[in-house]
């Protein structure tokens, strides 16, 4: 059985302006000690994901409205708030994307360091000060004792998710979510800090959700990778697959919008023309229809499900959800061919993306509240 | 994962010690900026007078501020009397000197009770929200939709006239900007990323309240209320003034001038002095709010 199963997520947020379809029936597995990143553009519903598997989406607005989220075997959405108090920071991690924010200005890295220690009851006093200095040690802070004293200001955004992941890992978690750990950093600090992830997170076997809308952050870094979009997951292989054999148009958009295109073998830079939807209403169609070039006019009326692939690209017969056998998975109605992956556009003659039909046009409601 | 070498295992004690000087450094930095704006150094200065006359009064006066002299009744200042005397005798520079403690004792029950209080409310209201935030918000306003001094007023009336009272009623006036002033910040503060990092660290509602939003409130609680203090020393001396605080011949400033009202034609020094102390502690402490406030508001944005 996989240590985390979500099955048929789905996370609205209501607001004065609407309800929010954050995330539209999300499913993944993960396996003890398996890395998977998730990607897509900003708002696709990324950081709902993971806030909702750890029961932190920002109430009263954000809730789940359905699904379930399996780890190790007990459903996280009907534990009480005891239990889930328990299991967060001991087996489930999360580090954010902004370090600069997400310590206590007032309170000495020490003191949110130990907090963890203690919340948790492994250790007090003097044993849990000389674990924090070993771990501000590990992930490579400098002068780890005399840091252990110091105020977040004091530190540099690199330092302090050092810091954050110390935090994070303190307690040898099953699974962690890094939810976009780099964003906020420099360009070279970036790469030493997913370096510390994954180099910690392998000796402990800790699991890995890797969040980030950078496929070049997840290249080569996790072994699965799930696309989203509009808060549905579009496409998911195994990170070689997916580099190898991209399918999905808004997968091979996001290939070529990679800033260092050389490094990944896919050809030249064409960005993904147009903005994602609002989501305040369920989509009618795929909600990548606008500003697909791929499209058809079964594109506009049918949101296409998320089904298996075999490698010539039809549906497969047995499918595995984990492991490097994972099986590829694609929701798209006219899916690129390798050759148009790798051009970034379609190829066949004379195709043109189909218009948007103009009854549905005509009857959909601008922006209206659910 | 790797062991570190025993060397690097700080003691705690040590570590301790220096967490505490790392603290001192920041009050000093703090005092530093105080001091660098001449206004707000002469309210830190004439403040710390104040405070080292409330508590070396015994030493410094030449008479027992209670002491009746029917031989001296109501001299000029002089210099066997600096400020002059009283309708009994009593020296007024003494009376005056001794003064500091009641307005100074006041001013510490009634910021205490009243901080002490909001800040409790405005956690739990600002930190559950919904109906418990609606309720205790409706009793604030409730308190807060009377002019201050009126409420005090009848709040001391109603408790009795004393010294004890007035600071009481004081107090019940005074925690409503309380917790007004720390609802607003724990609304802002709830929903910072440490309070979801210490969430996900495991901690619980009970220590993210009182370990991450409370001390991120110190700082604004204390400008508010080094601002108050001048305030609170004005409004007690005010209730003494209408009889309905401490009570005469007790050296009071506010029940001093109250009496040397009917002296005010023929012998202006009895008001003048008492008066002037008032303005002077109001000042004092006022121009030190402010310049705290200067000196902390951008550190504590970050
Ligand atoms: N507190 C909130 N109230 C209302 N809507 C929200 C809230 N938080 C997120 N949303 C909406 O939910 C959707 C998903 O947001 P989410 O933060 O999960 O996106 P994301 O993929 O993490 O994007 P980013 O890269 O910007 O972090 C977005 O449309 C966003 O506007
Ligand atoms: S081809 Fe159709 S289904 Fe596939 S991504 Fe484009 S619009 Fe969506
Ligand atoms: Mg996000």
């Amino acid at each position: 059985m996989a240590l985390l199963a979500l099955e048929d997520l789905t996370v609205r947020f209501r607001t004065r302006g609407g309800t929010v379809h954050a995330v539209n029936g999300v499913s993944f597995d993960l396996e003890a000690g398996e890395t998977l990143g998730l990607v897509g553009e900003s708002g696709c519903g990324k950081t709902a994901t993971g806030l909702a598997m750890l029961r932190l989406l920002p109430r009263p607005a954000g809730r789940v409205e359905g699904g379930r989220v399996v780890f190790a075997g007990r459903d996280l959405l009907s534990l009480s708030e005891a239990e889930m108090r328990d299991l967060r920071g001991r087996e489930i991690a999360m580090v954010f994307q902004d370090p600069m924010t997400s310590l206590n200005p007032v309170l000495t890295i020490g003191t949110q360091l130990i907090e963890t220690l203690v919340a948790h009851r492994q250790l007090r006093g003097a044993a849990a000060r000389g674990r924090a200095i070993e771990l501000l040690e590990i992930v490579g802070i400098p002068q780890a004792a005399r840091s252990l004293r110091r105020y977040p200001h004091q530190f540099s955004g690199g330092m302090r998710q050092r810091v954050m992941i110390a935090i994070a890992l303190a307690l040898a978690p099953r699974l962690l979510i890094a939810d976009e750990p780099t964003t906020a950093l420099d360009v070279t600090i970036q790469a030493q800090v997913l370096e510390l992830i994954e180099e910690l997170t392998r000796e402990s076997g800790t699991a890995v959700i890797l969040i980030t809308h950078d496929l070049g952050v997840v290249a080569g870094r996790t072994q699965r990778i799930c696309v989203m979009y509009a808060g549905f997951v579009v496409e998911t292989a195994t990170t070689r697959q997916l580099f190898a054999a991209p399918r999905h148009p808004y997968t091979v958009g996001l290939l070529h919008s990679i800033p260092r295109p050389q490094a990944t073998g896919i050809g030249e830079l064409i960005p993904i023309e147009g903005a994602p939807p609002e989501q305040l209403t369920a989509p009618s169609g795929c909600p990548f229809a606008p500003r697909c070039a791929w499209r058809i006019a079964a594109c506009w009326v049918d949101n296409p499900a998320l089904v298996p692939l075999t490698r010539d690209g039809t549906v497969a017969g047995e499918v595995v959800n984990t492991g490097p056998q994972a099986t590829h998975r694609l929701a798209c109605h006219n899916p690129a061919s390798a050759e148009e992956a790798r051009a970034g556009r379609p190829l066949r003659p004379g195709f043109e993306a189909a218009p948007p039909p103009t009854d549905i046009l005509a009857v959909q409601p601008a922006g209206s509240a659910a | 994962m790797t062991t570190p070498p025993m060397a690097q295992l700080a003691g705690p004690a040590g570590a301790e010690a220096a967490f505490r000087t790392g603290r001192r450094r920041r009050a000093v930095t703090t005092a530093g900026r105080v001091l660098a704006n001449p206004l707000s150094a002469i309210g830190l200065v004439l403040a710390l007078v104040l405070i080292l006359i409330a508590l070396a009064a015994p030493l410094l006066v030449p008479y027992d501020p209670l002491t009746i002299d029917a031989a001296n009744r109501l001299l000029p200042p002089s210099p066997t009397h600096p400020f002059g005397t009283d309708e009994a005798g009593r020296d007024i520079f003494s009376r005056v000197l001794y003064g500091t403690r009641p307005s100074l004792l006041a001013a510490t029950v009634i910021l205490g009770l009243a901080s002490v209080v909001g800040t409790v409310i405005g956690l739990v209201a600002g930190f559950r929200g919904g109906r418990v935030d609606e309720l205790l918000m409706r009793l604030t306003d409730m308190f807060l939709a009377f002019p201050a001094l009126v409420l005090a007023m009848g709040a001391a009336a109603a408790l009795g006239p004393s010294f004890f009272n007035a600071m009481i009623a004081i107090a019940i006036v005074w925690w409503p900007w309380y917790a007004r002033l720390v609802r607003g910040q724990v609304l802002h503060l709830k929903h910072e990323l440490f309070v979801d990092a210490a969430r996900v660290a495991g901690a619980s509602e009970r220590r993210i309240v009182l370990r991450h939003i409370l001390p991120n409130c110190w700082t604004p609680i204390i400008v508010q209320m080094s601002l108050d203090v001048g305030y609170a020393i004005l409004t007690m001396a005010s209730l003494s003034f209408i009889g309905l605080g401490a009570q005469p011949p007790a050296p009071e400033w506010g029940a001093m001038v109250a009496v040397g009202r009917d002296y005010i034609l023929d012998q202006p020094w009895y008001v003048a002095f008492p008066g002037m102390a008032i303005f002077v502690a109001v000042m004092a402490f006022n121009l030190l709010g402010d310049g705290l406030q200067e000196a902390l508001s951008p550190r504590w944005r970050r």
